[in-house]
């Protein structure tokens, strides 16, 4: 809610008589197409040869700022909102910038949000904070979020209760580190293991994991044979594997019995069929802290599928349920586009 | 600032003997506070304006840290691991910084600058001494985002790793398999504990020398 600032005693000077006087804030210039930044930083002395690019900014008058009791400058105000928004493994400037400050990735991992509180705190009176989506795959030093205070001038009592809220709800954002997990691989298919076509699923699984930093110890190639398959799983649940992942097998043809397989080695949990598309045929299980991943075929096609939206929360050390499968509905539909973005895309963002 | 004379003797003091590391952190030092617009960096009114970052543990570092006033424990003095012979000064209140490095070709054209010395440690020496900035280093002008955990001050931010329950301060904790931790829990140590065993072996074993 707008409040009515014309109450609060700044004092308004011509910015001809404004030589002398120190900039109360980061003054931000726009040239369309070329620039766009701080023209002049806080605490700027002006000189006269500022007046010329003052008007062509368009300011003809200029606040001299006379902050009274229960007053907090922009610039401190950020300070005290960026520090209640970031949690671990999120860092921000120590010298804020136009009254912002950016909020980046102190190391590569999984980043998250609370977006109940994101929008709680953005409800908030003279206070605002955007970001990415959560549960983004997200390098060192990536942007990550931006807050402000909206006002130059923000009153000690809002900018107090946007504190406390987000301190109520820490962290609001944070980086999750990705965890080195062992993985071993089961391709399935008669025609692989013939040798008919030559298996891709490998090159591509190991790929996407070995980029989050986890280690393909072993994969093996399997007809669509339910007993063999499901012997391998529990051969390898036997080893020190913090995840299974199985490719091909997950549709509805005769042959196609790795979903059995998985069913028939004794997972505690399974679910089977996710909410998005590409991908709608994935299966995930849990077996004490081994988790199992059944891609469909559909992964070595789609250069970006459900495998893609799950295995950085697997690699997070999180254990996503039914609840979190459904909820990819929203935002799980990808559009085929011709030079893929992804993860710059709605794809898997549930808004 | 002292005279470049008595900042390296105060440097030589500091930091145990005069070395050509000596002469190239003094004169890195005072060029980089000079282009800053800090000069006089260890005086009240300048000395939290100052970040300087060290991309090496080598004598220069000392003499930096002397000339400079920047101290570790201040938060003033930065440590970047690189193994690379250069300094960054950061003026905090203007965003103001040089990046300055030493070049290799100095250490060549030090014999043909005091070819009277036989030497080579005091060649280096001698001629770091009166070498142009340009010869002795290569200066550029640069940014420097100080995160606000690593600015000087008071601590103001901490935690607690929910593992060992052992106090983060200044934003080091992680956040691993859901849980804020220290990062010897998170990430490893760089020491191994002594085992309660081993350590009464070692005693034994000094026991015995003593005998």
């Amino acid at each position: 809610m707008k409040k009515n600032y014309t109450a609060w005693s700044f004092k308004t000077i011509p910015v001809d008589q404004a030589v002398g006087t120190a900039v109360t804030h980061d003054m931000t210039q726009v040239i369309p197409g070329k620039f766009k930044g701080p023209a002049f930083k806080k605490g700027h002395e002006i000189t006269s040869g500022d007046l010329c690019r003052l008007m062509q900014m368009g300011k003809n008058n200029l606040y001299v700022l006379d902050l009274k009791t229960g007053q907090i400058h922009e610039d401190d105000a950020v300070m005290e909102l960026a520090s209640a928004l970031a949690g671990p493994g999120v860092t921000f400037s120590g010298i804020p910038s136009e009254g912002k400050l950016e909020l980046r990735a102190a190391y590569s991992g999984l980043f998250k949000v609370n977006v109940f509180a994101l929008e709680a705190f953005n409800m908030l009176p003279d206070v605002m904070c955007a970001s990415i989506h959560t549960h983004t795959p997200v390098t060192k030093n990536q942007s990550l979020a931006a807050t402000r205070a909206i006002p130059l001038v923000i009153l000690r009592a809002d900018l107090d209760q946007a504190v406390a809220l987000a301190k109520e709800h820490f962290p609001v954002f944070s980086v999750t580190l990705f965890l080195p997990l062992k993985i071993r691989l089961i391709i399935t298919g008669d025609e692989v293991y013939k040798g008919l076509i030559q298996d891709r699923f490998q090159a591509i699984v190991k790929e996407k994991v070995t980029r989050l930093g986890g280690t393909l110890e072993e994969s093996v190639i399997l007809p669509d044979n339910q007993d063999r398959i499901s012997r391998q799983i529990q051969e390898f649940l036997e080893k020190d594997t913090d995840l299974i992942i199985t490719t091909g097998g997950m549709s509805v043809d005769p042959d196609d019995v790795t979903k059995e397989a998985i069913e028939d080695s004794g997972f505690e949990q399974i679910h089977y069929s996710s909410a998005v598309l590409p991908g709608a045929m994935f299966l995930l299980g849990y077996h004490g802290r081994t988790t199992i991943m059944g891609l469909p075929a559909c992964g070595l096609y789609h250069r970006t599928t459900i495998f893609d939206l799950i295995l950085p929360r697997v690699m997070a050390g999180e254990t996503p349920g039914a609840r979190d499968l459904a909820r990819l509905g929203h935002g799980g539909l990808c559009l085929n586009c011709n030079t893929c973005r992804f993860p710059a895309c709605s794809f898997g963002k549930p808004g | 600032m002292e005279t470049f004379e008595v900042l390296l003797q105060e440097s030589a003091k500091a930091h145990g003997h005069l070395c050509s590391g000596q002469v190239v952190g003094v004169r890195m030092a005072m060029e980089g506070c000079r282009r800053i617009g800090l000069d006089n960096p260890r005086e009240r009114s300048q000395i939290k304006k100052l970040i300087v970052y060290v991309e090496m543990d080598r004598c220069a570092a000392d003499a930096i840290s002397t000339v400079t006033g920047a101290r570790l424990g201040r938060r003033s003095l930065k440590f970047v691991d690189h193994g690379i012979m250069a300094a960054t000064f950061v003026n905090l209140e203007t965003g103001k910084a040089v990046r300055i490095v030493s070049r290799e070709s100095a250490r060549t054209l030090a014999a043909s600058k005091a070819p009277q010395i036989r030497d080579r440690h005091r060649q280096q020496l001698e001629a770091y001494k009166t070498m142009t900035c340009e010869d002795l280093f290569h200066i550029q002008a640069v940014k420097v985002n100080v995160e606000a955990c690593d600015m000087p001050g008071p601590t103001k931010f901490k935690a607690v790793c929910q593992k060992c329950g052992q106090v983060v301060r200044d934003r080091r904790e992680v956040m691993k398999n859901n849980r804020i931790l220290c990062r010897p829990c998170a990430l490893g140590t760089y020491f191994t504990p002594v085992k309660e065993q081993e350590k009464k072996e070692n005693e034994k074993k000094l026991h015995r020398m003593v005998i």
